[in-house]
């Protein structure tokens, strides 16, 4: 049997039914190798290796006695730390909200549950899913499983190390700019950014309304697709939830790409944000992968990277400083500066402002949907670079910015990040694949069609 | 940024504390305001609506 750490949910799902493995067996065994790992990856703010013991042994009991709850049931699962767990502290890796216990779980907290899945406990965040790798704050910012001493993407940082260094099969995250994407590109994994309104958001601390989205991360598609088929549904009591009644996003997977239609976003990483040759080279490849596979590629074009950027900013920190406004008036010192400095912007956008970006969103949505009725699905760079040093500030605030995963936050639009290569220094690089609104379905299928022609899912970082 | 309408600014936004303790944040939070709005093309058709789109009844 592959080593436990590196089973996928599907695979953990199989050996429970098959009673080659138990829950608690995995549980033990991922708490040990968190023990050993952590210190040197910081992806966990809180383990609450009690309550995933006591879920492991009530999966193990259901399982037992043949109530199967579904392929969730008895799978470990790393919980960004601004999602409410009950009786947990969601702490938004802040010194704001250190003391800030969870009354109830958040609705994808209470859907994974119900689904059997087993939460190891609290991961690391950039500061209110925004600042960036900090070293002023109550928690040490996590990093890259590939190489410690590199950034591994944000904001879902713990989620993403704690993925791709095999401290449980899957995990959530959120993205407003490319928060569950870049992780994803930066460590190597699967990251999933469903279509907006997909899934609930109630239970997460918000950092923009209108372009804040739940998504897993994880090792494989077929992963991502059960994660999704999870937590997807309607929530009455979130205002941005969709009533859609699209379901079942892994029934595409085994389909292959043939005859599909794609469109390269070619200019975001050769003009709008010239890429490093080796994620340059990277996108190449993927489009001769798919080609070979049997899928129509063309160069299509959308609106500008700097168009969307633009609006990305200004309408998520004029959100997020309604959100803020009061602590950063009465106590600015209690966040780090990366968080403060990034937060501030919003004081100074005018109401006109916001609007005009948000009219302007309208049309940029009409772009992209122009373009996604010729072709299937897109495929564009996620990251322009490979990860960078932790350490080295000047080269993140650089690197930072330089990502096209912003666009499908200002429109909504289903996306999905994943690795496509290694680059001469041993760091993930990543491709990103789009699609139209509520055919997440069509997302995964292409991901996974490049994924059984590859061999990235099968690399692990050398960590252990 | 002038100074002293910067700090007429973030005196409006109510950020005197943050303006007395972290002044080199708040200029630079507004420089970057104006960066941001800069780099928006706003729609110039009067009748371009906003998204998310008003909805009666919806999500309540």
């Amino acid at each position: 049997m592959t080593d436990l750490h590196w089973l996928t949910a599907s695979e953990a799902s199989r050996a429970f039914a098959a009673k080659t493995l138990s829950p608690v067996e995995l549980v033990q065994h991922l708490l040990k190798r968190t023990e050993q790992l952590d210190p040197k990856l910081n992806a966990y703010i809180r383990l609450d290796a009690d309550g995933a013991l006591d879920a492991a042994r009530t999966a193990e009991k259901e399982i037992a006695q043949g109530r199967i709850r579904g392929p969730l049931h008895g799978v470990p699962v790393g919980v960004k730390d601004i999602f409410d767990v009950a009786t947990l502290p969601t702490t938004c890796h802040s010194h704001i909200l250190v003391d800030n216990i969870a009354k109830t779980d958040a609705v994808s907290i209470q859907k994974l549950r119900q689904a059997g899945a087993i939460v190891m406990g609290k991961l690391s965040t950039h500061e209110f899913a925004l600042g960036g790798p900090s070293f002023d704050l109550p928690f040490p910012p996590a990093r890259n499983p590939w190489n410690t001493a590199y950034h591994p993407g944000g904001s879902s940082s713990g989620s993403g190390a704690g993925v791709c260094s095999g401290l449980f099969p899957v995990a959530l995250g959120s993205d407003t700019g490319g928060s569950v994407r870049n992780p994803a590109s930066a460590c190597g994994i699967v990251g999933h950014k469903p279509t907006y309104g997909l899934v609930s958001r109630r239970g997460v601390f918000p950092l923009s309304f209108t372009l804040d989205h739940v998504g897993p991360l994880t090792r494989t598609v077929a992963d991502a697709a059960i994660m999704l088929d999870t937590l997807a549904g309607h929530d009455p009591e979130d205002p941005g939830s969709s009533a859609t009644q699209a379901r079942h996003f892994g029934r595409l997977l085994d389909r292959g790409v043939r005859g599909l239609r794609v469109g390269f976003v070619r200019h975001f990483h050769e003009t709008d944000m010239p890429a490093h040759p080796e994620v340059a080279a990277g996108l190449e490849e993927v489009s001769r992968v798919l080609q070979a596979e049997g899928a129509e590629v063309r160069t299509v074009r959308l609106p500008a990277l700097d168009e969307f950027r633009g609006i990305n900013r200004v309408i998520l920190s004029s959100e997020a400083w309604s959100i803020h406004a009061p602590w950063l008036r009465d106590r600015p010192g209690k966040y780090g500066q990366l968080a403060r400095q990034r937060l501030l912007p919003g004081a100074f956008v005018s109401a006109g402002e916001y609007i005009g970006a948000q009219r302007r969103r309208l049309e940029l949505i009409a772009s992209v949907e122009d373009v996604l009725r010729d072709v299937d699905v897109l495929l564009c760079a996620s990251s322009m670079d490979p990860s960078c040093r932790l350490d080295d500030v000047p080269e993140t605030n650089r690197t930072y910015p330089r990502q096209a995963r912003a666009p499908f936050n200002v429109t909504g639009h289903p996306a999905l990040a994943m690795m496509a290569g290694l680059s001469s220094g041993g760091l993930p690089v990543s491709v990103q694949f789009v699609g139209r609104y509520f055919d997440d379905a069509t997302v995964l299928r292409v991901a996974a069609a490049y994924e059984r022609a590859t061999p990235w899912h099968t690399k692990h970082p050398p960590i252990g | 940024m002038d100074q002293s309408l910067l700090a007429a600014m973030a005196k409006a936004a109510g950020l005197e504390k943050a303006l007395a303790e972290f002044p080199d944040d708040v200029a630079a939070a507004a420089q970057q305001a104006l960066d941001n709005a800069g780099a928006v093309k706003f729609p110039t058709d009067p009748r371009a609506e906003p998204w998310p789109p008003m909805r009666a009844g919806v999500g309540l």
